[in-house]
């Protein structure tokens, strides 16, 4: 014990993890998870439409959809790191009960109507894999799926699931290459991505709200803030924090601009009509990697449209129900047994099975039910924004790491513009002639 | 029974029934072991708080004074006050007897004396309800069904606040419930806090226990982040505190210029022991092993060694085996501690110390470690440099958490 010699040695720091740590933050942090996670059944069916019937028409929405994102996802970024606190902990200490309660019930509609999106998009899967099953597949699947993501995420290892799902979504680096195989015309490409096109048609301002809708998600705030708090970063570390969230952003609106590009160059440019509400929507749209595929094209969008749906119904329910107990101070965590954390298991559970009921209901529009939850999101992303911009203007929360000024016009902006777009969209359902059918 | 909900947003009215204003807030002094009401926050009125003293009576949702509206003095402040809506209500507090974290929905105040005290914290659903004004609507629903509809309540004697609220600083609660809790049991409630609430927990807890609590929490990255957020001075304290090996590991996850000062912090002794365990790879004997290792010299005497021993002990992480060496160190046999106290105490301990000793070299892996333990069945085995200089140990347990798969080490899973 008692140690001889050895003083003044020059201190030498073979070990040190953190480093590590705030590289993988920047290569797979929660940002990128999130990001990624975005792209799930009810994004690529949105980005899929888009390009299907309007061609490169939306591009520049992926341009609005990300300087949209981008306050979003930093404060609450911002406010997982500083606080270390979960989204709708911060909300119930900040407002109370009853605004929480409103909040945690609109959440529940619409990630259940997001997880429904996500098991119908494993039905479609299913179904392109093997079409001689007809509806069987998806009586199948679909109950495996749930199975399969109940045991999974509650009784394996979250962290390992989603990290493989994360490799597979390399699955979608295909739209790319069948993108460019395509030929597409590039300067109309970026020209479009820049320069916005708008119709005023119903068809238009749907998949216009669906594409905004599907990328800005309250679930997706929820979601990285919990990720993010769960990290334990130091308020020190918010520039890695932020440029993990700036990537994961880039990764979100990279992959839908291929999908929309591979779609356009190919199903839009060939006029063949997508129809959401046709069952044979998704076959078309997987012509969309025929240049790359060829007559695997089907196979290689079902097994992205398989990960992607996996990928986000095993992260939603899990998020809302969270959110929820957190909300509500009720028992929670993935290992407690039923008796320990009712509430937990019950909610968590109800989502699953309702999900997958929902998805496999016998002759459902499969993609008219995939693209319903952009609407929905798209909706109640003007009633959150409010929300999040109080509690990260409040100094007693985050003190010095309160909003500045930037920050707070820019949000401003995009609560103006998600109101534009709400109002827009609600006037396209109550005055159907006013946009000329 | 009386709630904290019963008196937000109630009106108040002078003693003229003149409408006043609405309460926004109650204030209580932090007295043992209930605190008492002194105050009340209002909005709507000039003076934005008054003296309880003020208030006559209060009854369905209003709130009467002894006084006229414009003669309202202002309510003096003082430090060991408390607003109970803005920073206990909502809010996560320790409930002590279920050893977890719970969420206050409502908070139940009680007449005693003429005083008016906080008695107990509400955590039940229909706490939840009352708050939302639908508390009537479920009770009837409950005699319906034929149910009876408890409340959930817990004494303010067996809760800890924590704080959460920046502003709130000045206002040091104690801990001292939470201070006398088991270190495991605090790990487990801190693993459920933000991290300021840990930090309030551990800045709260003496040397010892901070230690011996940040031993607990198995989660590096989470045991750094604690430390980082307490002030240099405090947080060398506590690494003093903990086993080498230990420390090494902690300050390994933190930004080294933070690592760097917190070293220069401690006491050279301590220091220099986790400084040379920082300099091995974490998967190696080195970076696994501790420096609580007991050593005495191959010179001593049975009587002298068991001395030599008890002067050590308090340090050592396993004395079930005492090693011997030569002055330089150089690893040169091990005595059980049974060996040592049978023996007759004036024989040197070289004569009958086991000298084939199993050791093995600072950079084996972590798998021939546990190898060479599980094979010999060691409860620790020494780790020595290419010159058989005995460097550390390695113990069972600490190999144990590190062979065995991380979902049989891992006390708790957790995603958020």
């Amino acid at each position: 014990m008692a140690r001889l010699g050895k003083l003044e040695q020059p201190l030498r720091f073979v070990r040190s993890r953190r480093g590590r740590l705030l590289v993988l933050i920047s290569v797979v942090g929660p940002g990128v998870i999130t990001g990624v996670t975005d792209d799930d059944a009810t994004g690529v069916t949105g980005y899929a439409l888009a390009g299907s019937q309007f061609g490169y028409d939306l591009l520049w929405v992926l341009v609005v959809t990300a300087i949209c994102l981008w306050p979003i996802m930093e404060m609450v970024a911002r406010m997982g790191v500083v606080t270390g606190k979960g989204l709708s902990d911060l909300m119930r200490e900040r407002f109370g009960v009853a605004p929480t309660l409103w909040a945690m019930l609109l959440l529940f509609i619409a990630n259940a109507a997001t997880t429904v999106a996500e098991f119908t998009g494993i039905a479609a899967a299913a179904q392109l894999l093997f079409p001689f099953a007809g509806d069987t597949a998806r009586y199948v699947a679909v109950p495996i799926a749930a199975v399969l993501v109940w045991v999974l995420v509650l009784r394996g290892n979250f962290r390992i699931v989603e990290r493989v799902l994360l490799v597979l979504s390399l699955v979608f680096v295909a739209y790319a290459i069948s993108a460019f195989m395509a030929h597409p015309p590039w300067g109309q490409v970026i020209r479009q991505t820049f320069i916005p096109t708008f119709h005023t048609n119903t068809g238009f301002i749907l998949i216009f709200i669906s594409v905004v809708g599907t990328t800005i998600t309250p679930w997706m705030s929820f979601f990285q803030q919990s990720n993010v708090a769960d990290k334990g970063l130091h308020p020190a570390d918010l520039t890695y924090e932020r440029a993990d969230t700036a990537i994961g952003i880039f990764m979100t609106q990279i992959i839908a601009f291929f999908i929309i590009v591979a779609c356009g160059a190919t199903i839009f440019a060939h006029h063949v009509t997508v129809d959401p509400s046709d069952p044979s929507a998704f076959s078309k749209i997987a012509l969309s990697l025929a240049p790359l595929a060829g007559k695997y094209a089907t196979l290689l969008f079902a097994l992205g449209l398989m990960n992607a749906s996996l990928m986000a119904a095993s992260v939603l329910p899990l998020t809302t129900t969270y959110a929820i107990t957190e909300a509500f101070g009720l028992e929670r965590g993935i290992d407690k047994s039923f008796r320990e954390a009712p509430a937990f298991l019950t909610i968590y559970t109800t989502l699953i099975v309702l999900g997958a009921a929902i998805a496999m209901f016998p002759g459902a529009p499969l993609a008219l039910i995939t693209n319903l939850p952009n609407i929905v999101n798209g909706l109640l992303l003007p009633l959150l924004l409010p929300l999040l911009l109080l509690l990260a203007n409040d100094r007693r929360i985050l003190g010095r790491y309160a909003n500045g000024l930037f920050t707070n016009v820019l949000s401003g902006a995009v609560f103006v513009f998600l109101t534009g777009v709400t109002v827009v969209f609600l006037a396209s359902i109550f005055f159907p002639g006013l946009f000329g059918g | 029974m009386i709630f904290l909900s019963d008196f937000l947003n109630a009106e108040v009215v002078d003693v003229k029934q003149h409408r006043v204003g609405r309460v926004q807030d109650l204030i209580v002094l932090m007295t043992d072991p209930f605190p008492k009401v002194t105050g009340v926050i209002l909005k709507g009125t000039k003076v934005r708080s008054i003296d309880w003293s003020l208030v006559r009576s209060w009854d369905n949702k209003e709130l009467s004074l002894k006084v006229e509206g414009s003669q309202l003095q202002a309510h003096q402040r003082l430090e060991a006050e408390l607003w109970l809506s803005r920073q206990v209500l909502d809010k996560q507090i320790v409930d002590m007897d279920g050893r977890r974290v719970v969420r206050v929905n409502d908070l139940q105040l009680s007449q005693v004396d003429g005083n008016l005290l906080l008695v107990g914290v509400d955590i039940g659903a229909r706490g939840l309800m009352r708050r939302v004004g639908l508390e009537g609507l479920g009770r009837r629903v409950a005699a319906i069904l034929g149910l009876d509809w408890p409340h959930k309540l817990i004494s303010w004697e067996a809760v800890d606040p924590v704080k959460s609220d920046v502003s709130s600083v000045k206002l040091r609660i104690a801990h001292t419930k939470l201070a006398a809790m088991h270190p495991a049991d605090i790990a487990e409630i801190v693993h459920e806090l933000s991290p300021d609430d840990r930090s309030a927990v551990f800045a709260a807890l003496d040397d010892e226990k901070a230690a011996d609590t940040l031993e607990e929490i198995q989660e590096t990255g989470m045991q750094a982040s604690i430390l980082e957020r307490l002030d240099v001075e405090r947080a060398s304290d506590i690494l003093e505190a903990m086993k080498p090996d230990e420390a090494a590991d902690l300050l390994a996850d933190m930004p080294k210029e933070r690592a760097q000062l917190l070293l220069q912090k401690m006491e050279e002794d301590e220091a220099e022991d986790v400084e040379e365990l920082l300099a091995y790879r974490e998967d190696t004997a080195g970076g696994l092993m501790t420096t609580g290792y007991v050593a005495v010299l191959h010179t001593l005497t049975a009587a002298q060694a068991i001395d030599r021993l008890r002067e050590l002990e308090p340090d050592a992480e396993s004395v079930y085996y005492v090693y011997v060496t030569d002055e330089e160190e150089h690893l040169l046999g091990v005595l059980s501690l049974r060996d040592l106290i049978v023996a007759k105490p004036d024989t040197r301990i070289r004569d009958f110390m086991i000298e084939k000793v199993m050791s093995v070299p600072v950079d084996a892996s972590i798998r021939d470690v546990g190898a060479v333990i599980a094979k010999y069945n060691l409860l620790a085995v020494p780790v020595v440099d290419q010159h058989n200089r005995i460097q550390g140990i390695v113990t069972v347990d600490d190999v144990m958490d590190r062979v065995l798969p991380p979902r049989v080490a891992a006390r708790r899973r957790r995603i958020f």
